[in-house]
């Protein structure tokens, strides 16, 4: 379990520094979902559950739903039609 | 000379304008000194020249400032960290007796098994209330922004709207809308069991109505905005929002009155009728934020 949370600690660092340099806003959108994920993840291993669902449900789920909303009204998304 | 002869009328000038609406002694309304129009505009070159300047020096300086204040937020960051007591040591300050008797007594007290919902709904009832009342708000703010109606919709921009609509079904996704079919009866039995048994098991009103949420959202992007309509129109929207905070206040109302200091808690469903409030209130935000973001519109 401590081999998994180091993974998971190292994947967050990673995730943390690799989202701003990303070149592209995709990208670093899904980095950010990556984030959001592995601290659930971590969560879960810190035995607090509840936070787990909440930062599935809110980090990796709606709040990159509305990032990728924000990306296609700016036409930023590759194959979404320019007006 | 001229100076003297001046200033008691400016003074005088100065005490009707304080007066306000008063007339003043000769009759002419005080505005204030008109200086001349400046009309200095330097040629386009000289413009252009001067915003390049600006913009060098704006660059050349952005990276230390950025840097300099990366690296002290950092050591400052690290230090506060450095010197916080260690995670998991008995004697932190936060294994007090406050955090003591919510693990004891919180279930005889609140009747709620899960220590954090006890501690969410309960305890700290009035702090989530305020929290509810931001999201409410936080929706109505949005809503004043993007909602689009009447007003501020031009014939044209509906025009556009609608060739989006009938465009967007003419090359819906299968892939979309034959997972969206399996999935979306598990996200909203998920949902809605996280919601009910917050009691019992990890989850509540917080968890449960963003599961809820974001199954809304899928629903909504994978079967298009006419399926949703007949779901949820906006008078039901605003509807189901304001029962949940309404439901909340009311509840928390009466648990203060007869729960709270020390007296028996009598009403034994409290918990979870006020989760599933708060589940309504996240859930409508949560589909709210999406629905106005993409279409304008509930």
């Amino acid at each position: 379990m401590i081999v998994l949370e180091y993974i998971l600690l190292v994947g967050v660092i990673v995730c943390a520094i690799a989202a701003p340099l990303c070149k592209r806003l995709l990208a670093s959108v899904i980095v950010y979902m990556a984030l959001s994920l592995m601290m659930a993840v971590l969560w879960s291993l810190l035995q607090s559950p509840d936070l787990a669902i909440t930062e599935a449900a809110v980090g990796a789920g709606v709040t990159s739903i509305l990032f990728f909303l924000t990306l296609k009204k700016i036409h930023a998304l590759k194959g979404t039609r320019d007006e | 000379m001229s100076k003297k002869e001046e200033q008691p009328d400016r003074l005088r000038q100065f005490i009707s304008w304080v007066d306000g609406d008063r007339e003043p002694k000769d009759r002419t309304l005080f505005v204030m000194e008109q200086r001349p129009h400046r009309d200095f505009r330097p040629s386009e070159e000289e413009f252009e020249r001067r915003e390049k300047d600006r913009l060098r020096k704006f660059f050349n300086w952005y990276p230390i400032a950025a840097a300099v204040i990366c690296v002290a937020l950092g050591i400052i960051l690290f230090t506060t960290v450095m010197n916080m007591p260690g995670f998991g040591q008995e004697d932190n300050p936060i294994n007090n007796e406050v955090a003591e008797r919510y693990l004891k007594r919180s279930e005889e007290e609140t009747g709620s098994e899960n220590v954090v919902t006890a501690m969410i709904i309960g305890y700290r009832g009035f702090d989530t209330l305020g929290e509810s009342c931001v999201l409410f708000l936080a929706v109505s703010a949005v809503m004043i922004l993007l909602l689009r109606d009447r007003k501020n919709t031009s014939e044209h921009e509906l025009q556009q709207m609608e060739r989006e609509e009938t465009a967007a079904q003419g090359r819906s996704d299968l892939i979309l809308k034959q997972v969206a079919w399996v999935l979306l009866p598990f996200i909203f039995l998920f949902a809605i069991y996280v919601l009910l048994n917050g009691e019992t098991s990890p989850g509540g009103g917080f968890s449960g109505g963003t599961i809820l949420g974001a199954g809304l959202i899928l629903f909504s992007a994978a079967f298009g905005h006419g399926h949703m309509r007949v779901l949820m129109n906006q008078r039901r929207y605003s509807a189901v929002r304001t029962f949940g905070l309404l439901l909340y206040a009311v509840l928390y109302g009466v648990y203060i009155f007869i729960g709270a200091n020390g007296l028996p808690n009598y009403l034994t469903g409290m918990i979870l009728l006020i989760d599933l409030a708060v589940g309504l209130v996240v859930a409508c935000t949560v589909y709210g934020f999406y629905a106005l973001f993409s279409r304008g519109e509930i």
